[in-house]
């Protein structure tokens, strides 16, 4: 015989996932997420900055300070293309023409523009300028070209961060999408296990529920069950994510491709909580307009949570940040900025995974205790309270 | 109060006597404060529960649930394997005449076929003790005496059914036995038959061709007049009276077409033995 419980999972899992809207809604944010990394991947190489460059120069000095130029180019990850030309009145139709961002005369020492001055161009140019004119003197004063180099590109200092501070944008950014989508999805299907067990007291099929099944086990069942639904939806969704970055060829930092997956962990416990008590504040209404109504306390306390990931999260190694994210309510929500940031030390990543994981246990205790008293109240709305004084229902 | 196994009994009282709270703490739905409840002589446990079957008053299904595949979830959860309950399902949607609507969502379906619907999810798992809380209430004249049908068929095979029903006379064709309860206590319990038997008084229903129904004035100071009208007469006289000497009575005042002289209907035995302004 089949747990009664897993009974009732399945029944919640093939009822909600046949639903057309779940289909749809499902694929839907998959494309989407899929459709960012393609959008990014293609705006990406645009963004490559990328200039054109026209010289003017009689002798051949102008092709060391194209070269110059060229190598500047180079080392900034900038595409620097270069047109030298004869004579200054060809060129200066180029510029008219928009072939070329910026004219420079290495003879007459000018550079000359069309419309507006661009700074990061402008600081390129004066820099290469420097260094031509720097080398020209050098070799006037009768330096080798080894000795020239030396001085133009000596070797470069050994660089060292003591104590990096935390700042990667891509980081923060996966950070705050997760967060926006553990929030999206957890509301979405605790809203469902709210939903769910008001309905099954309104439309009076709880009666013949109980009659087979005990209070504990449907609400661990409707849990599970939905809560399968919400997990499948949520890892499409990841992975979506996972497949969006690497199309993108976005440069991300290596701890996302860990962390992005361990939402899910992250996903699976905070939808728990929050489920079990929405079942709680369901099993206190009977109708289902005042459904919302009960689960307003939970619904605030899980935005300001939300809220808090934005706030205070922004900073993921402030103190604030670092014991929030451990506190069970707002670990779900704070962990996985922190985790992807690299924010997060072991030691606390544990620590918040088994207080959530206890309270997960202590929330389902108690919620099943009520759940037995509440389930079969009809009317207006049960005080916690009031709640807590019925008798259990069911005979022990 | 007993339920003899292999028989239906009726449960009845008027609304808010306890009917709907002793079925449930049968079914353990509420715990009671007293008392025991046993099913063979045991108690009654979770396992033996599952050979119960049940319909509560405020009927419950789920209103966007495939027909068959709810009836399939219930004996499910009623200990039934799959292929059982796959089986049971399809028998029972033929037997309700309901096999064409098997893959509707439930909302789709009429009220008397929800009705048979949930009176399926009772049945499906082949239970031993129906437990039914008022399963005419709701229903058309024509549906309950299918339904009426359907519990003697059932009885027949040996299951032991008890129904509710604030509707005292409703039942006393399906249920050789009853027990009658108001306010949490049993009222009148016994054979429909002896308990209308057993009462003091006997009714009269006579219907006078032509002469004053209001003319008629009782000859015995014992003799009620509980009605008259439209040429009815309707009296209440001891049960020690005979039916003769009253049929002469009234006949003093016209040509008798029509004459009862029947022993109380159960609501008026109810009425006779906790007073009146209870039902």
């Amino acid at each position: 015989m089949t747990s009664p419980s897993l009974l009732v999972a399945r029944r919640e899992v093939i009822q909600r996932v046949r639903r057309r809207s779940f289909l749809i809604f499902t694929a839907l944010v998959a494309i989407v997420v899929i459709a960012g990394g393609v959008l990014a991947a293609v705006i990406g190489d645009d963004s490559t900055t990328s200039y054109d460059v026209g010289v003017v120069s009689a002798e051949s000095s102008g092709d060391e300070f194209v070269s110059i130029l060229t190598n500047i180019g180079t080392a900034t990850d900038i595409t620097i293309d270069t047109t030298v030309f004869d004579s200054s009145d060809a060129a200066a139709a180029a510029l008219k023409d928009g072939d070329i961002d910026v004219l420079v005369d290495v003879g007459e020492r000018t550079d000359t523009w069309q419309r507006d001055i661009d700074g990061q161009l402008a600081s390129l140019i004066d820099t290469g300028w420097q260094a031509w004119s720097a080398a020209g003197a050098a070799r006037d004063a009768g330096l080798t070209d080894d000795q020239i180099v030396a001085i133009l590109a000596p070797d470069p200092l050994s660089t060292t961060v003591v104590d990096p501070s935390v700042d990667d944008l891509a980081g923060m950014l996966v950070g705050f999408v997760s967060a926006a989508l553990l929030f999206i999805s957890i509301a979405t299907f605790g809203g469902y296990v709210l939903t769910g067990v008001v309905e099954e007291k309104s439309t009076g099929v709880i009666e013949v529920l109980l009659s087979h099944v005990r209070a504990d086990q449907l609400m661990a069942g409707k849990v599970f069950g939905i809560g399968v639904v919400a997990l499948l939806q949520f890892s499409v969704t990841v992975l979506a994510g996972l497949i969006s970055l690497r199309i993108s060829g976005i440069d991300v930092p290596s701890e996302i491709w860990i962390g992005l997956p361990a939402t899910v962990g992250w996903f699976i416990g905070g939808f728990l909580l929050y489920s079990t008590l929405f079942a709680l504040a369901g099993s206190f209404v009977s109708r289902m307009e005042d459904a919302q109504g009960a689960a307003a306390p939970i619904t605030s306390a899980f935005t300001v949570a939300y809220v808090l990931v934005f706030t205070v999260g922004s900073d993921p190694t402030s103190l604030a940040t670092r014991v929030l994210s451990i506190i069970p309510p707002f670990a779900p929500l704070l962990m996985p900025l922190r985790m992807v940031t690299g924010a997060a030390s072991i030691v606390e990543i544990v620590v918040a995974a088994v207080l959530l994981a206890l309270s997960v246990v202590a929330m389902i205790r108690l919620a099943g205790s009520v759940y037995a008293r509440t389930l079969l109240h009809r009317g207006s709305r049960l005080t916690w309270r009031g709640a807590l004084r019925r008798p259990k229902s069911l005979a022990d | 109060m007993v339920v003899p196994t292999g028989q239906i009994v009726g449960f009845l009282g008027p609304n808010g006597s306890g009917k709907t709270t002793t079925m449930r703490s049968i079914m353990g739905l509420v715990a009671i404060d007293r008392g025991s409840i046993t099913w063979r002589g045991e108690p009654i446990t979770d396992h033996i529960r599952h050979t119960f079957g049940y319909m509560p008053a405020e009927r419950g299904m789920y209103p966007k649930m495939r027909v068959r595949e709810q009836l399939v979830y219930f004996a499910r959860l009623a200990g039934s394997d799959q292929d059982r309950a796959d089986a049971a399902a399809d028998r029972w949607l033929e037997r309700m005449g309901l096999t064409d609507r098997a893959n509707d969502e439930l909302q789709a379906l009429s009220s008397g076929n929800q009705q048979r619907v949930q009176l399926a999810i009772a049945l499906v798992h082949d239970p031993e003790l129906l437990i039914l809380d008022e399963p005419f209430s709701g229903l058309d004249p024509v549906a309950v005496e299918t339904m009426k049908a359907l519990l003697v068929e059932e009885v027949e095979r040996g299951v032991t059914v008890l129904l509710s029903s604030h509707q005292l006379d409703l039942v006393s064709d399906v249920c050789p036995d009853v027990v009658i309860v108001s306010q949490g206590r049993i009222v009148l319990e016994g054979a429909v038959h002896d308990i209308r038997n057993r009462s003091p008084k006997r009714y009269v229903t006579a219907t006078v061709g032509a002469g004053d129904v209001a003319a008629f004035e009782p000859p015995i100071s014992s003799w009620d007049v509980v009605t008259r009208a439209d040429g009815v007469l309707r009296l209440s006289v001891p049960s020690s009276c005979d039916a003769r000497e009253v049929f002469d009575a009234v006949s003093a005042i016209g040509p008798i077409v029509e004459f009862a002289f029947a022993a109380p209907e159960l609501s008026e035995v109810f009425i006779e033995s906790v007073g009146q302004g209870e039902s």
